[in-house]
């Protein structure tokens, strides 16, 4: 998506710097028939887009107009007593994308510095295949991973976390009462911390490949010129291969928080869905919109299924809105920008 | 040319590797006599789901092969109307509305019921007072509703205590667990509780935005504290776990019975509380009112005066379809009518080991009239004698409801506190599928105890040493000590984590990786040093 939109911004900088000749000689049918698929494949693109919002708009429009705008408010999710809206399972997708970019861009950012400047070229070689094993995983398999093993076994982690740190809000726990004995300690799971984590480790391979590509692309004569006036390597890393890598950081977390938006099956095999505003991220429930969707779809009534779609659209939307974000960021920040000065 | 070489000889390994296995796995799968037999799909109900798993696997050696889909009874029906499945497998028929809306049935009409198993919708929990687990924990109906509506929001609730004067209920909160996908254990559940307890359920409704009345729904309403799992199996896990003290759900009893994990027993309408076992169910059964489209109507089970009634007793559904469409031919019609002759016939034996209950004569007479008209079908003559279900007899009667044996008078409401004799309440009780056996020599100076004391306040604790039966090993300890310091036994919590044997299957798993991938390894990093050399 993201390489996508920023790719006819190129042409447009190239078109202002250098404007194209004149064509002299019509070009051959090779030449015709290769650009003719190639726009196909274009137009295939923007037209599938537009099929699926024009589809998701159309099935959810009978939820939207009993809805009104009170579908963005409502914190409940009933479709069929009429009393739903995205409120709460929004709120919850940014949460859980949230904690999935927290987890993951520092994993990712070390990840991709140790395998482009300081692995042996044998580690490296193991390291990227491994983080490209990573990205193999089906998302089913982490959510098994994380439901089954990782918050059963993890709850420490949580309750430590809510423990030292709760008189911060959102990590707080108020179910929970570390001083007796006999509090339940499932409150710890099933929360949005974990299906975070997961899908923080699901985005982690993405968001590294991407760094790792444009870190490997940082000049050599940069570097080399860093080294003489006496860098050390991290001092290199500093100025010259981050500021050249930093289109490819942002693009690449980008790329990481939609695909973290959209994470559906490993989120609800752990979630337990509330359709209240759950601030709260350590604490069992929480919801987001992909995982409502996979869970409600199955069983809905026709005109739950038309909610559904309504609530899709919302996600389709935010989706868009941030990768066009983020395309713009990229397009602002060329790389190797800020180590022209 | 050296790394080509060893690069071809490794795919020639892999290649060798990959015939064997596929030769061994070819080899063992059953003989194809597939020539008369197509593969179908099913999908539903997980109330049913480990019946008609087991039932699947037993015919897999005729060349029959099933697929089935525990998705869910609500989503089995979807499927079977759009016609995405060949037979779906509900609790509740089509036709009936929630939350204000009908689901209708499949617009052709071409579609029967037929009942396939019978069982308890169970309510299995994790309980534990000091450190040993509640094996015996009764509740009566509105105490259940109100768990599941979070009016009651902790274990030693006094109507809770009520229901079990045996107990020493710790301060722990109770971790309502419930079905967050479209299910057929939630319409039994709820249908349950909106019949019995309107007055709670209507109550909880309202809270939740619900309309009122709001009747049994298939989607259980979510709310804060109240904890939403995928699946029977999902909710199941989730109770099962170490990290769950507090927690409990109504799921069919096999999942339980397979966790290893004790349910609750269920005030009847006699005064008596009973465990969902074959017996009980089957005795409840007695008082569905079947329609005549085979369908249940269990308004009198629910209050059913028998004293060994499991009250939230059901049968669950299969629904085939009757006209052949452009997907379901009659050579799939074929298949599914031999797999429903065996589950209706030999099937039944096994109910009651899976943990259900098999059907009475009448309704395996009715199923398999319902099987002869599915297109195709080899309507086959089955001597019912032969079946040897255990409900059959020859006078017509329901042999195991005929047989099932009373309560004891301690699992009567008020009734007394201490099970008389080595088969009193822990023999009961170890009918939940607790791991360890009732030891008879262990309850017997538990209960003797408080008598040759004659104090009554002594009672109380005495049982709460008998509740430790549940565990192995140092169940007499246990007794003695709740003798001993009766008066002043409070429950701690002193939960040593479960070893369940997960650490072992980690390191077990770590090694095989290692024996698998070190030696190669280790081959590679010594060549490359000697060729560097």
């Amino acid at each position: 998506m993201t390489q996508l939109t920023s790719a006819p911004e190129d042409v447009r900088r190239a078109e202002v710097v250098d404007p194209p000749r004149r064509r002299v000689a019509l070009s051959g049918g090779v030449d015709r028939v290769f650009r003719a698929t190639l726009r196909g494949a274009g137009l295939t693109v923007l037209a599938l887009m537009g099929t699926v919002g024009l589809f998701l708009f159309v099935r959810g429009l009978d939820a939207f107009s009993v809805a009104g705008l009170d579908f963005f408010t409502t914190e409940s999710w009933e479709p069929d007593s009429h009393r739903f809206g995205i409120a709460a399972v929004l709120v919850g997708t940014l949460l859980i994308a949230s904690v999935a970019l927290v987890v993951a861009f520092p994993l990712a950012l070390g990840v991709a510095l140790y395998i482009s400047e300081y692995a042996p070229r044998r580690v490296r070689r193991v390291l990227t295949s491994m983080v490209d094993l990573m990205a193999a995983v089906p998302s089913v398999v982490y959510g098994l991973f994380g439901s089954t093993l990782l918050q059963w076994q993890g709850s420490d982690i949580p309750r430590w976390l809510s423990i030292q740190f709760g008189w911060i809000p959102f990590l707080d726990v108020p179910q929970a009462d570390p001083d007796n004995p006999l509090s339940p300690t499932g409150v710890y799971a099933t929360s949005t911390f974990w299906a975070g984590l997961v899908v923080g480790f699901m985005i982690m391979p993405f968001i590294c490949s991407v760094m790792r590509e444009s870190f490997t692309q940082a000049p050599q004569g940069e570097r080399e010129g860093a080294y003489a006036l006496g860098s050390t390597r991290w001092g290199v890393i500093r100025s010259v291969v981050l500021p050249f890598g930093r289109s490819g950081m942002i693009g690449g977390t980008m790329l990481g928080l939609g695909r973290a938006l959209g994470e559906t099956i490993a989120v609800a095999m752990i979630i337990s869905p509330i359709f209240v505003i759950q601030p709260h991220i350590l604490g069992a429930g929480g919801s987001s919109v992909s995982a409502l969707i996979a869970q409600r779809w199955g069983s809905a009534s026709p005109f739950g299924l038309g909610a559904l779609m309504a609530a899709g659209l919302a996600l389709f939307l935010m989706t868009l809105v941030v990768n066009f974000a983020a395309s713009a960021v990229i397009a602002r920040s060329r790389s190797g920008q800020g180590s022209d000065a | 040319m050296t790394p080509q070489v060893r690069a071809r000889g490794r795919m020639v390994g892999l290649l060798a590797v990959l015939t064997v296995l596929t030769a061994v796995v070819t080899g063992f799968a059953p003989a194809a006599s597939a020539q008369s037999y197509v593969p179908i799909s099913g999908s539903g109900s997980t109330w049913s789901y480990n019946a008609i798993d087991q039932w699947r696997k037993n015919v897999q050696q005729f060349g029959i092969r099933i697929s089935f889909a525990g998705t869910g009874s609500t989503d089995g029906r979807n499927q079977f109307k759009s016609g995405q499945v060949d037979f779906a497998v509900s609790e509740i028929p089509y036709n009936l509305v929630d939350g204000g809306v009908r689901d209708l049935p499949p617009e052709n009409g071409n579609f029967a019921y037929m009942p396939i198993v019978a069982g308890g919708t169970s309510l299995m929990y994790n309980l534990n007072i000091g450190g040993k687990r509640v094996t015996t924990l009764r509740l009566s109906g509105d105490v259940v509703t109100k768990i599941f509506t979070r009016v009651i929001t902790m274990w030693n609730d006094p109507a809770i205590a009520a229901d079990n004067p045996s107990l020493k209920l710790p301060a722990r909160q109770i971790i309502p667990v419930v079905r967050g996908d479209g299910s057929g254990s939630t319409a039994q559940f709820t249908a349950w509780m909106a019949a019995q307890h309107g007055g709670i359920w209507d109550d909880f409704c309202r809270k939740v935005n619900r309309a009122t009345p709001c009747g049994f729904t298939s989607s259980y309403p979510s709310m804060q504290g109240i904890i939403a799992q995928e699946k029977s199996i999902g909710v199941a896990n989730y109770v099962r776990q170490g990290q769950s003290d507090g927690a409990i759900t109504y799921v069919e009893y096999s999942y339980a019975k397979n966790a290893g994990f004790p349910v609750a027993k269920l005030l009847n309408a006699k005064g008596y509380y009973v465990s969902p076992t074959a017996q009980a169910v089957a005795v409840a059964l007695l008082k569905a009112k079947i329609n005549p489209d085979l369908t249940q109507d269990l308004n009198q089970v629910y209050t059913d005066a028998d004293p060994r009634t499991y009250p939230m007793s059901s049968y669950s559904y299969m629904i085939l379809p009757t006209a052949p469409t452009a997907k379901f031919n009659e050579q799939k019609g074929r298949t599914l009518s031999d797999f429903a002759y065996y589950f209706l016939c030999e099937g039944q034996q096994q109910a009651d080991r899976l943990g259900f209950s098999p059907l009475p004569i009448n309704l395996v007479q009715a199923g398999l009239q319902q099987v002869a008209r599915i297109p195709g079908s080899t309507k086959k003559s089955t001597d019912i004698a032969k079946c040897n279900n255990p409900t059959f007899s020859t006078d017509g009667t329901n042999t195991l409801a005929k047989t099932a044996p009373q309560p004891p008078d301690c699992d009567r409401k008020g009734g007394p506190v201490v099970c008389a004799g080595p088969g009193g309440t822990s023999g009961t009780g170890s009918t939940a599928g607790t791991n360890g056996a009732a030891k008879p020599g262990a309850a017997t100076p538990g209960a003797a105890g408080p008598a040759a004391a004659g104090d009554p306040a002594a009672a109380g604790p005495a049982a709460a040493g008998e509740t430790a039966e549940g565990g192995e090993g140092t169940t007499a300890e246990g007794s003695t000590d709740g003798v001993v310091n009766s008066a002043s036994a409070v429950p701690v919590s002193v939960d040593l984590p479960a070893n369940d044997g997960t650490l072992l299957i980690v390191v077990a798993s770590v090694l095989l990786l290692a024996l698998v991938v070190g030696p190669p390894l280790v081959a590679k990093i010594i060549r490359a040093k000697g060729s560097q050399a």
